[in-house]
């Protein structure tokens, strides 16, 4: 039976294995290249994806599961062309390195900020543990956080 | 509808047969499904530990049944005399509803403090007891030390026993069996979980303390319950060390310095993240901590 996706908006059908990490079936069948599969154990944060509104990591979210819920990858953060504030801020702060915790750090700021309006440093650094970059360009990335924060 | 092809090219390390997954609506059903799956089904909750089976290079079994929807699974029940968790609360759900417990902080602490949010949101208190393999597993010692018990239940009935008992028997488990509540006695005691992961914060814990007293009104511990996770396979109680602190004033100093004393009876386990001797090596200090950390509640 095919499982039924709501990807950024688009709702989609998929024949993978209920079993399949969701992470495979955004990158391979949808071609949604943005969340990485690297770790594979939910330590890194490279594969993170919003579902149902929830920072989730897609390596260790089977199909089936995502079955029914809506899912946004960080190729459906920005709306009409807009960044949204934390991409702005981290693009403004030149915060990005090489770019391969990128797209799981967006996901998971974009929901700190929604969620977290009043969030400090420390409140930052808790939210990222599940997000490592490799680069250890963390300072950057939390001063990027704190100025989308104050950027209403 | 877009249809999407079949996925062509992941990993080989995730290549496995083909698996298929039963999202059970209702416990009644989740019970029905595991029965006819017999061996080879299993109980999906949180899926943190089964999804990466691949990595262990373990197959994935044929059949599972996914509990996580399962309203009464859910649901944290906050009674006069005990605390019920439902098997399939996440670790965030369960350290967000004990917040205002203080009886309780040596779970709330190990519930809230474990892995890194995103995991913590999806792996649950049922998955951390019925996963033989993960020696690691924050929630283990904290139960142990507030004295839980689990209920298992078949379509025959349900049964609780002690969490120690659980822990001897849960790799025999008959497949049709699951996990539904913890049952945790409500009492005055001071509480507190100790954890050495090798980073601040994301890693697996070396070894882990978690401590509960009941002190009385001179300050002298009338009942202690120490358990040890992490360091060897399966965590279990530190009753020598326990019995050394019945009688006394809990002073953290003295409380660590008896534990080098006992830390001994302890075999570690070697791992890629500590060896063996480093684990039972740091519990002096987390035994340290811990008492320091409850006598600040």
């Amino acid at each position: 039976m095919a499982l039924s996706l709501t990807v950024n908006g688009d709702r989609l059908a998929s024949t993978a294995d209920p079993a399949t990490p969701l992470v495979d079936i955004l990158r391979e069948e949808l071609h949604l290249t943005g969340a990485k599969p690297v770790c594979r154990e939910g330590f890194c944060g490279a594969c993170m994806v919003l579902i149902d509104g929830k920072p989730t990591p897609s390596c260790l979210t089977p199909a089936a599961l995502a079955d029914g819920c809506e899912i946004q990858t960080v190729e459906g953060l920005a709306t009409h062309g807009q960044l949204n504030r934390i991409q702005a801020a981290l693009d403004a702060s030149d915060a990005v390195q090489c770019g391969m915790c990128f797209p799981g750090m967006v996901v998971s700021l974009t929901h700190l900020l929604t969620t977290r309006p009043d969030a400090t440093r420390e409140d930052i650094r808790a939210a990222l543990t599940g997000n490592i970059c490799r680069c250890t360009g963390y300072e950057r990335i939390i001063d990027a956080t704190l100025l989308a924060l104050a950027t209403k | 509808m877009i249809t999407g092809s079949s996925v062509q090219s992941t990993p080989a390390e995730a290549h496995n047969a083909a698996s298929s997954i039963y999202v059970a609506p209702s416990l009644a059903s989740a019970l029905d499904a595991l029965s006819e799956c017999g061996a080879a089904g299993a109980v999906f909750a949180g899926g943190t530990w089964i999804m990466r089976s691949p990595i262990r290079h373990e197959p994935l079994r044929a059949r599972y049944v996914a509990i996580g929807r399962i309203a009464e699974l859910g649901a944290v029940r906050i009674g006069t005399d005990v605390v019920e968790i439902g098997a399939a609360v996440t670790h965030a759900a369960l350290a967000a509803a004990l917040a205002d417990l203080p009886e309780f902080d040596v779970l709330a602490a190990a519930a809230g403090r474990s892995a890194n949010p995103a995991i913590r949101a999806m792996a649950t208190i049922g998955g951390n007891l019925a996963t033989p393999g993960f020696a690691a597993a924050d929630c283990v010692p904290a139960l142990l030390c507030l004295e839980a018990e689990i209920e298992v239940a078949g379509r025959d009935g349900r049964e609780r026993m002690k969490l120690e008992h659980f822990l001897k028997i849960r790799s025999t488990l008959a497949p049709d069996r699951l996990v539904t509540q913890v049952v945790v006695p409500r009492s005055e005691r001071k509480t507190a979980h100790a954890r050495l992961p090798l980073r601040k914060a994301g890693d697996y814990p070396v070894a882990i303390v978690s401590l509960s007293v009941s002190v009385d009104a001179a300050g002298q511990v009338q009942a202690a319950r120490i358990a040890v996770g992490s360091v060897e396979p399966v965590a279990r109680r530190w009753e020598r060390l326990e019995t050394a602190l019945i009688g006394r004033s809990l002073d953290a100093e003295e409380a660590a310095r008896t534990a080098a004393e006992l830390a001994d009876e302890f075999v570690g386990r070697d791992g890629i993240d500590a060896p063996a001797w480093y684990r039972v090596s740091v519990l002096p200090g987390l035994v340290r901590r811990a008492a320091a950390t409850a006598l600040g509640a």
